[in-house]
């Protein structure tokens, strides 16, 4: 297989996931044993409207965000979502929790009716495009986006944690933050990040998403038995997971 | 079978000694909680913990580690043979470690795990703080007879050392001023063992050890499973902290030449959604109410059946480490016991 070209576009987003890449440095040059970049604005000046491997970074929060990406998706192959503005929307969904206009008012202020400053409720990649392989959190982890452009480069369908925090928090042999009496996202968040927050002490925030079956339910009644309120866990819910389909 | 006396200061001077031989692993102070670790000095050593957050298990078989390491059609199994010594097992944890003994040495023996197995030294010590949640009273594994390299058993204010095998003499040569423990301390473990047996027991247990194969075996349609996994999250918790749990799964890491890399094993859980995904994608167990009786299946019949004991050693780890607190083996039995 010769080595496929990749380009790297952000959308709305703090970029911090595409500098993950860069901080990959000493690898950088294994990378492009594996890859060529041909457009990439954090890193190179080159620009390139052919592809095989397309990464989106950001989420889409204007309609012309919306042609660009489905343009991008048209010349790729493959289609990655790097980071959970891409691929859940995340702090982004945020505004979808108010009204369009007072949140324009509210950021640009009397300048809010520009033309260049329109907005609409934020979408993650994949509410407007099909996604091939998405590499979740806030930021990445670059090894986990080394170990899936490795699987692509072989053929090989990547192992995404499927589950929830809680496994890779127990294999860290965390005490459970809601035995000190704090709502964690964990049970609810899909795994991968080798639970860093709580391993760190502070409680999940949810930013590789939702697992696939998040047993919603038996978060209300549990709530109870900390003595928190569903308000409580939506007020951390959200912060990624505004929208979800699940609340 | 030789039996010395020690003080507790005693103890900690035998234990700063072997650390200037051997890795010892000893349970330390973890924030307000308490963990198996590598030791520097016998100053962090904690003799009176209740429970550890994960059993030492973790020794034996790792959260994570390569099995081999492979280049092309090439590959080297990855065995680790490093001696250590584990320090402070308690009765209910080695309980464990014996029936992971039988099912990682029977059918295919795992080199990885028992050449860990067998290049550890395991210095038990009987309970001296409950945990809240410990039924091991009612799993007959509150005291262990064997299995052990030594064990430690504070009587009033001095240890009782029984050492048992030639690996545990290893452990103690070399010591000076051992005192052999007269006749009647060594018997007054009993009182200890007597005291343990009868007050490590959180939870009531109705049907006996011998009963619950059987009443498992009449329980498949009973409502007690879709009652509890209503509220199951299937984070695994309650496996990944089981000091009887095995199973794992196996996975390639690739290196960037694409062509050299290592296989991973690593801890899975039954509870855990895709589990029992088979290729084709047919999941076998793909509710929650599904897992959540499987593991009482697994503990009290399928692996009872196959080492000859419940695998349960009544640790009461799942207890305080599922959320919706929906683990309690004794629970479960005592409500398909009660209907």
């Amino acid at each position: 297989m010769s080595k496929p070209r990749v380009a790297i576009f952000d959308f709305a987003c703090c970029e911090g996931c595409q500098l993950q890449i860069v901080n990959m440095e000493e690898e950088i040059i294994d990378l492009l044993s594996v890859v060529t970049p041909v457009e990439w604005r954090e890193a190179i000046s080159d620009q390139s409207t052919e592809y095989d491997i397309a990464i989106i970074e950001g989420s889409i929060t204007r309609p012309e965000d919306e042609e660009r990406l489905k343009t991008i998706r048209d010349r790729a192959k493959v289609l990655i979502a790097l980071g959970a503005c891409a691929t859940i929307g995340g702090v982004n969904k945020l505004k979808n929790n108010f009204g369009m206009d007072d949140v324009k008012s509210s950021v640009y202020g009397e300048a809010r009716d520009m033309p260049h400053l329109s907005t609409y409720p934020t979408k993650a990649a994949d509410e407007i495009v099909k996604v091939d392989y998405k590499v979740h959190g806030c930021p990445i982890d670059n090894r986990e986006f080394a170990y899936i452009v490795k699987c692509i480069a072989t053929g090989k369908e990547p192992v995404i944690p499927y589950y929830p925090v809680c496994v890779e928090c127990k294999e860290k042999e965390n005490v459970c933050r809601f035995e000190y009496g704090e709502i964690c996202l964990g049970p609810i968040t899909r795994a991968g990040c080798d639970a860093r927050c709580p391993s760190n002490g502070a409680w999940c925030f949810g930013c590789r998403g939702f697992v696939d079956d998040p047993n919603m339910n038996a978060g209300r009644e549990i709530l109870e038995k900390y003595g928190k309120t569903v308000e409580d866990l939506m007020h951390r819910i959200v912060l990624f997971n505004t929208g979800r389909k699940e609340e | 079978m030789s039996y010395y006396k020690m003080s507790e200061e005693d103890l900690r001077q035998w234990v700063d000694h072997l650390l200037s031989k051997v890795t010892v692993y000893g349970v330390q102070a973890k924030g307000d909680r308490f963990a198996f670790n590598a030791l520097n000095d016998s100053s962090s050593l904690r003799l009176d913990y209740d429970v550890t957050i994960l059993p030492p298990k973790k020794y034996f078989l790792p959260p994570k580690e390569t099995l081999l390491s492979y280049k092309g059609q090439k590959y080297d199994s990855v065995v680790d043979e490093k001696p250590f010594v584990l320090f402070g097992v308690h009765p209910y944890d080695l309980a464990a470690i014996r029936q992971m003994d039988k099912i990682f040495s029977s059918d295919n023996n795992d080199i990885h795990y028992m050449t860990r197995r067998n290049n550890a030294t395991i210095v038990a010590l009987d309970v001296q703080t409950p945990s809240a949640h410990n039924f091991s009273g009612n799993m007959n594994t509150a005291v262990i007879e064997g299995e052990y390299d030594i064990l430690l058993t504070k009587v009033d204010s001095s240890y009782v050392v029984d050492v048992r095998t030639g690996k545990g003499k290893e452990l103690i040569k070399g010591m000076s001023g051992l005192v052999t423990a007269e006749m009647a301390l060594v018997d007054s473990r009993h009182k200890v063992w007597e005291e343990n047996k009868s007050r490590l027991r959180a939870y009531p247990l109705k049907p006996s050890l011998s009963e619950i194969p059987g009443l498992l075996d009449k329980s498949r349609e009973h409502p007690v499973w879709a009652e509890k996994a209503e509220l199951c999250f299937s984070c695994g918790s309650c496996v990944m902290v089981c000091p009887t749990c095995y199973c794992f799964d196996v996975q390639d890491e690739a290196e960037w030449d694409l062509s050299s890399g290592k296989r991973i094993r690593s801890w899975d859980g039954c509870m855990l959604e895709r589990f029992a995904l088979v290729a084709g994608g047919h999941n076998f167990r793909k509710t929650k109410e599904e897992r959540y009786r499987h593991r009482y299946y697994r503990k009290g019949k399928y692996v009872a059946e196959k080492v000859g004991e419940i695998s349960c050693v009544g640790c009461g780890r799942c207890v305080s480490a599922c959320v919706p607190g929906i683990a309690n083996p004794c629970e479960v039995y005592n409500r398909l016991k009660e209907d």
